[in-house]
């Protein structure tokens, strides 16, 4: 599956890329929800985004929002460093709110699946 | 699709060096914003740089599993973010928070860069899996229970495996709360500590004053911590620290001092040999020792000297410098000559007050010298000193540095000494050596670093399927010894066969790679061999004879 990753931390991206990988899926890097946006409008094959939340410029509840403001529906996993209790309650229509820590390689693929379900039930 | 989960494992720890390799930079630059911001607490973008910064730190940091790192940004996030909302409140602790925020971090990242980024499964070291089903030989084999509380959670994994392999059993803990329960409901042989956690920089320290003052509870602590600097050191004393290791640890020191630490019997005492031809000042020094609790053997007559110390085995002997017969340079010139004796201690004792006479005694390698008449307080310190520190160099020196083990010299000693103990009971006791099944092709085949993976492994298995009394040397090489005692050929043959199927299931990775490894074992026994030569030869010669039946097996000396 590909995935639209975005991260202004070049590192930690390519760091959620490698975990991805090593589940089977292609991952697309985007370094800032401007960029994310111009990979969604140009790339059709995407069927997941994953973000970070704390970004400058564009936060990731802002990239959601203006994902769904203009009718992309795809499932999205919101990143962060913080409590993710937080976003969760600010944005509650997001599919999921994840902790980056160093579980990421076990939580990921286990949100990945749920949020598929979910989705396509 | 087509990307193995070992290589995702590779470019996760090329990523996590990289971001290691890049934060003193990141760090300085941080400094420079903080420099800004505080020069002039207005300049939003300075302040708004730092917050960032810091906030990445943490969450990739995190991310990586730097969760000392992670912490201490987190702090300076915080602080940083109330900058930001309001400049016009910080007053100048603000800054001295702020800055010490960013002197946590640069340690964390010292530590980092010492005890390299990358995770403990490289590609291309190998790793070993031991078999699941194989159960003890021995089920009364009760190891040493030692709590490592440490929230770096990777060195704590690490260390410890690596506890495991020395049969310590290590129970790990990322928080000092869970520890502080943990030792309300069993306590510790001893516990490995570190200082620094994210609920306090000194918590570790405090929750063992914490459960010495309420709960009496003591037992004997190393700290560990990444921080170098007096306060630490200070810090982990006064609670109650035995021992202080700056992080990087090596896992053969702790060691070390946990064996010191957790003897089970109280310490032996410390045996002196006192050589005075004269018998009331030998008595009379003899007294004085026993006084403080060691244990003593007189000697008036040089001439007995070398026997005595043979069979007694002091820690330290005790050398009138003037006797009739022959003086105690030459006596111990004569002990010195004996190559099991060279680093034994001896401490002159005499009248004489010339230096120069006392400096030539020194010549011979005198540990000490000690003028008559000395005060009993005097003699007990020069003494205990010297043989403790005597006991420690051996405790050092007595372990084969790879794997732990006792060396050569040991084991050959403590098999001397078992059956001392075996004829004096009228007991039993087998001895068996074991040798690695072409071994050299492993180390041809995988490399060096492969084959002292299979030394560990095999090291590994000895200690940890045979009993506590049993005792597991590395002779040579590829070649290990096991004294067991108290136990018939017919028993100590049955045992080694079980670790020899233990052993062979253990599997090696290395890259793609898999492979297995056998040993070769020969078993001989008291009282059917005589002495300790006698008992190695037989053994030797079984082994041979394993060796020549197709290897892979276990023969006995009958």
């Amino acid at each position: 599956m590909r995935i639209l990753v975005v991260d202004d931390d070049a590192l930690a991206g390519e760091m959620t890329a490698a975990v991805l990988e090593g589940l089977g899926h292609e991952p697309l890097l985007a370094e800032n929800g401007v960029e994310a946006m111009e990979k969604l409008a140009a790339e059709t094959a995407i069927e997941m985004v994953i973000s970070d939340l704390n970004m400058p410029l564009v936060s990731g509840i802002d990239l959601f929002r203006e994902m769904r403001a203009q009718g992309i529906n795809l499932p999205f996993i919101l990143l962060t460093g913080d409590d993710p209790e937080g976003p969760r309650q600010q944005e509650p229509k997001l599919d999921a709110c994840l902790l980056k820590d160093f579980s990421l390689e076990e939580s990921l693929p286990e949100i990945i699946a749920e949020v598929l379900a979910r989705h396509d039930g | 699709m087509n990307d193995r989960p070992s290589s995702v494992r590779n470019k996760i720890a090329q990523l996590r060096a990289t971001f290691v390799e890049q934060l003193p930079g990141r760090l300085s630059d941080a400094r420079c914003h903080f420099d800004a911001a505080k020069a002039n607490p207005n300049d939003r973008e300075a302040a708004a740089s730092l917050h960032r910064f810091l906030h990445s730190i943490k969450g990739t940091g995190n991310s990586f599993g730097f969760k000392d790192l992670g912490a201490a940004a987190a702090q300076g996030e915080h602080l940083a973010g109330k900058l930001l909302e309001n400049p016009v409140s910080v007053t100048p602790e603000f800054w001295l928070d702020l800055n010490e925020c960013l002197s946590n971090m640069a340690l964390c990242i010292e530590v980092l860069q010492d005890f390299g980024a990358a995770p403990s499964q490289g590609d291309r070291t190998a790793t070993f899996e031991m078999p699941l089903d194989a159960g003890a030989v021995q089920e009364e084999s009760n190891d040493k229970l030692i709590y490592v509380c440490e929230d770096e959670s990777l060195q704590a994994e690490h260390l410890g495996e690596q506890l495991r392999c020395f049969g310590y059993q290590a129970v790990l803990f990322n928080n000092t709360e869970d520890f502080r329960r943990a030792v309300l409901e069993e306590q510790p042989a001893a516990a490995i500590m570190d200082i620094m956690f994210p609920e306090g920089d000194s918590a570790g320290a405090n929750v063992l004053i914490d459960l010495r003052n309420n709960h009496g509870k003591l037992f004997p602590t190393v700290f560990i911590s990444g921080r170098r600097d007096f306060n630490a050191r200070l810090r982990a004393i006064r609670a109650g620290g035995e021992a202080y290791f700056p992080k990087p640890v090596k896992a053969m020191d702790l060691v070390v001092t946990l064996d010191l630490l957790t003897r089970q019997s109280e310490p032996e005492p410390f045996r002196v040999l006192v050589v005075d031809d004269e018998p009331e000042i030998a008595q009379y020094h003899s007294l004085i020792l026993e006084n403080a609790g060691m244990a003593t053997q007189v000697v008036h007559d040089p001439e007995c000297v070398l026997d005595v110390v043979g069979e007694f085995r002091p820690d330290l002997v005790l050398m009138d410098m003037y006797m009739p017969k022959c003086s105690g340079r030459e006596a111990a010139k004569l002990i010195r000559q004996i190559p099991d004796f060279v680093g034994l201690p001896i401490v002159f004792l005499s009248s004489e007050t010339d230096t120069k006479k006392q400096f030539s005694a020194m010549t011979v390698g005198a540990e000490g010298f000690l003028t008559k008449p000395i005060q009993p307080e005097d003699l007990v310190t020069e003494v205990a000193l010297r043989a403790e520190r005597m006991r420690t160099l051996r405790a050092l020196m007595a372990r084969d540095s790879l794997t732990g083990l006792f060396n050569h010299t040991t084991t050959t000693q403590l098999l001397e000494n078992s059956l001392t103990a075996a004829r004096r009971q009228d007991g039993q006791l087998s001895f068996a050596m074991i040798d690695l099944d072409r071994f050299k092709a492993v180390n041809d085949t995988y490399g060096h670093p492969t084959g002292d993976q299979v030394l560990l492994a095999l090291a590994r298995v000895l200690q940890q399927r045979l009993r506590n009394s049993d005792l597991v040397g590395r002779y040579g090489g590829e070649e290990f010894a096991v004294i067991l005692n108290d136990a018939s050929l017919e028993k100590a043959k049955q045992i080694m066969e079980h670790l020899r199927e233990d052993f062979s299931k253990v599997v090696f990775n290395v890259g793609d790679a898999k492979f297995s490894c056998t040993f070769s074992c020969g078993v001989a026994s008291f009282p059917h061999a005589g002495d300790a030569e006698n008992i190695r030869e037989a053994a030797d010669k079984a082994l041979y004879q394993a060796k020549h039946a197709g290897r892979n097996r276990v023969v006995a000396y009958e």
